[in-house]
């Protein structure tokens, strides 16, 4: 399966500490209320691919997750039973997975399909299988957010995720637009439904001469990683790759279980 | 690459779907009237009876295994549609101890339901969708996409949410909870009923001799309002338009409309709108929510397993609890209507006007 990439957009909290949602109002002059931190998030990442690429009104848009937005769940809980409050109107509503999607199309002014897609298994490369089969049928192109928030607390999201507690888990909000025609496109990017062992992957590995990215979830292969951690880290490391026009192959694992991405820039 | 939806199962508060079926022909509504989950306040809910929401999991997607031409889920792709995931496992612990230092992650999350599963019956992948009311309908529209693409033979799409105070509470806030048992496209409605329910089709690459095809899937996205559907209707057009064209048909090809119909004011004016416009008259309409309530993210699965029994009972089903019908310019029978049935299209409807229709057939 591949797919080309005409633009992109990248936000990571601990390279950047920028306060999302006073931005989302001063410079987007989007209107912040009644929305949480997941979404504006969101709503950054959308402002910042809609500054470099046309989006169009039919595009298809997909929004991925590790784990979604534990904060409302917790905060939820909290009222209901805590504090014997009833559950507050907005905290419900921006519980469901497609709110965000909800706010990011309305923003965006698309009418396409808009999916959430959540996952702590191969959340990214899952999402473009999706994506791809939607769009080989609707030959339109698809727009992906890959998001996760650092929630407070950050030991939920750790134990969600299943990631050891030393880990240090930043917010990441990255976009790709995807298409299948390849004229503009500045990399293209190649990946299957296929799992593979470790021995699969580390003879594959031995003729490669591209970069290897991986995931923390990958103890058993030597590869680079990085330091930080969020679920959908293959979105980033795509957006990095292209960024420094570099091809990339990134893989993924869960349960000795892996998947594979390959990156080729066209720039 | 066509896709058949080839075995299925599901459980209610009708029971199995032979007995959903016998509520749904003999207007038998089985929900309740509950006031244990609203402090001074009654709700129908459509409720089950059972240990948690994982046993009845693994009950449906066994039996679904058994009644199939497969020894096992080894080379099957899951793809599960839930609004709220392990959100039920998690409220009670958190309720009765006031901390979640005991919630289990694996059992807790979005994606904890695939995850259970993917580990009990060892799927080769799995997917997670969560678009609320839409969740199940959008896995069955992947489920399609991906038989198309060859990507898998067999795919397992399931629709799951169980009653838990989020929700519950979540749609009395916003008003649109009835007290009473919900009467779709009723003039004198009152709201919705939330309820819970799993349901699970086998969907194959391969047509066996009593295979329903899964025909065609549309998607819109009003992005109109948070809660509230397009008033002129335009993003449930769009969805039916979609989905009948991906189905190779035309409009007068379709025989029954499995509405998304909740009994909402918004949603029945809306759906009703979208009906009248696309089809007028010619197509019988009606909800079968009267019987299950509003199961959620699993609705999108329960009313796909009924529009392939209804398309085998050759009987198109009547609409419970209609007294004075609000839109006369579309058809709602209250009987029960035998008739060869060629096509069944069935709605799918969630805020934030995410939109998905699927079109079954013989």
């Amino acid at each position: 399966m591949k797919l080309y990439i005409k633009n992109y957009s990248s936000y990571r909290s601990d390279q950047e500490d920028i306060n999302i949602k006073q931005v989302l109002k001063q410079k987007y002059k989007l209107d912040t209320r009644r929305q949480d931190d997941f979404i504006h998030l969101a709503l950054y990442g959308a402002q910042l691919l809609k500054e470099k690429t046309v989006i169009r009104a039919d595009d298809e848009l997909y929004v991925t997750s590790g784990y979604g937005d534990v904060d409302v769940v917790q905060r939820t809980n909290t009222y209901v039973n805590k504090e014997k409050q009833p559950v507050k109107l907005f905290d419900f509503i921006n519980l469901l997975g497609n709110t965000t999607s909800y706010y990011v199309a309305k923003s965006l002014n698309i009418s396409g399909k808009n999916i959430f897609q959540i996952s702590d298994n191969f959340t990214y490369i899952n999402s473009l299988i999706s994506l791809y089969a939607s769009i080989r049928n609707s030959q339109k192109d698809a727009i992906l957010c890959a998001i996760d928030l650092a929630s407070t607390p950050t030991e939920v999201s750790k134990r969600v995720l299943g990631v050891d507690e030393d880990a240090e888990t930043v917010s990441s909000v990255n976009y790709q637009k995807f298409s299948l025609d390849a004229e503009d496109a500045i990399a293209e990017i190649e990946f299957d439904m296929k799992t593979y062992s470790l021995d699969e992957v580390n003879t594959m590995l031995a003729e490669e001469n591209r970069t290897v990215l991986s995931s923390i979830r990958c103890m058993k292969l030597q590869s680079l990683k990085d330091s930080k951690f969020f679920e959908t880290l293959a979105s980033y490391a795509v957006n990095s790759a292209m960024k420094k026009n570099e091809d990339m192959v990134y893989i993924d694992c869960f349960e000795e279980k892996y998947k594979i991405l390959k990156l080729k820039s066209l720039r | 690459m066509n896709a058949y939806i080839n075995t299925y199962e599901l459980l209610c508060d009708a029971g199995d779907t032979k007995s959903l079926m016998e509520a749904v022909y003999n207007k038998e509504s089985a929900l309740v009237i509950d006031n244990s989950y609203i402090k001074d306040a009654t709700a129908g809910l459509g409720k089950m009876e059972y240990e948690d929401i994982f046993t009845v999991m693994d009950a449906v997607t066994a039996k679904v295994l058994k009644e199939s031409n497969l020894e096992n889920f080894h080379n099957t792709l899951l793809i599960l549609g839930s609004s709220v995931g392990g959100m039920q496992e998690c409220e009670q612990i958190f309720y009765s101890e006031k901390s979640f230092k005991n919630i289990d992650p694996n059992r807790y999350s979005m994606n904890a339901l695939s995850d259970y599963l993917m580990k009990k019956f060892n799927f080769y992948d799995t997917r997670a969708l969560s678009t609320a009311c839409t969740s199940s309908a959008n896995a069955l529209l992947l489920a399609k996409r991906l038989i198309e693409v060859e990507a898998y033979e067999n795919i397992l799409v399931m629709g799951v949410d169980g009653l838990c105070y989020s929700t519950v509470l979540g749609f009395y806030a916003l008003s649109v909870l009835s007290d009473k048992k919900c009467t779709p496209f009723d003039k004198n409605r009152n709201g919705m009923n939330v309820a819970e329910a799993v349901g699970a089709l086998l969907i194959q690459n391969v047509k066996q001799s009593d295979s329903i095809e899964l025909k065609g899937v549309g998607a819109s996205s009003d992005a109109y309002h948070m809660t509230n559907p397009d008033p002129e209707a335009g993003g449930a057009i769009a969805s039916m338009e979609n989905a009948i064209a991906d189905a190779g048909l035309d409009i007068g090809e379709i025989d029954y409309v499995n509405a998304h119909g909740t009994a909402t004011i918004a949603n029945d004016r809306v759906e009703s709108l979208a009906i009248e416009k696309l089809f007028g008259k010619n197509v019988y309409v009606s909800s079968t929510k009267a019987i299950t309530g509003h199961t959620l993210g699993a609705a999108g699965a329960i009313e796909a397993i009924i529009s392939c029994e209804v398309l085998k009972h050759a009987m198109i089903p009547p609409q419970t609890g209609l007294k004075e019908l609000e839109n006369q310019n579309i058809n709602v029978p209250v009987q029960s209507i035998e008739m060869n049935i060629r096509n069944v299209i069935s709605n799918s409807f969630a805020f934030g006007g995410n939109n998905t229709s699927i079109v079954f057939g013989v």
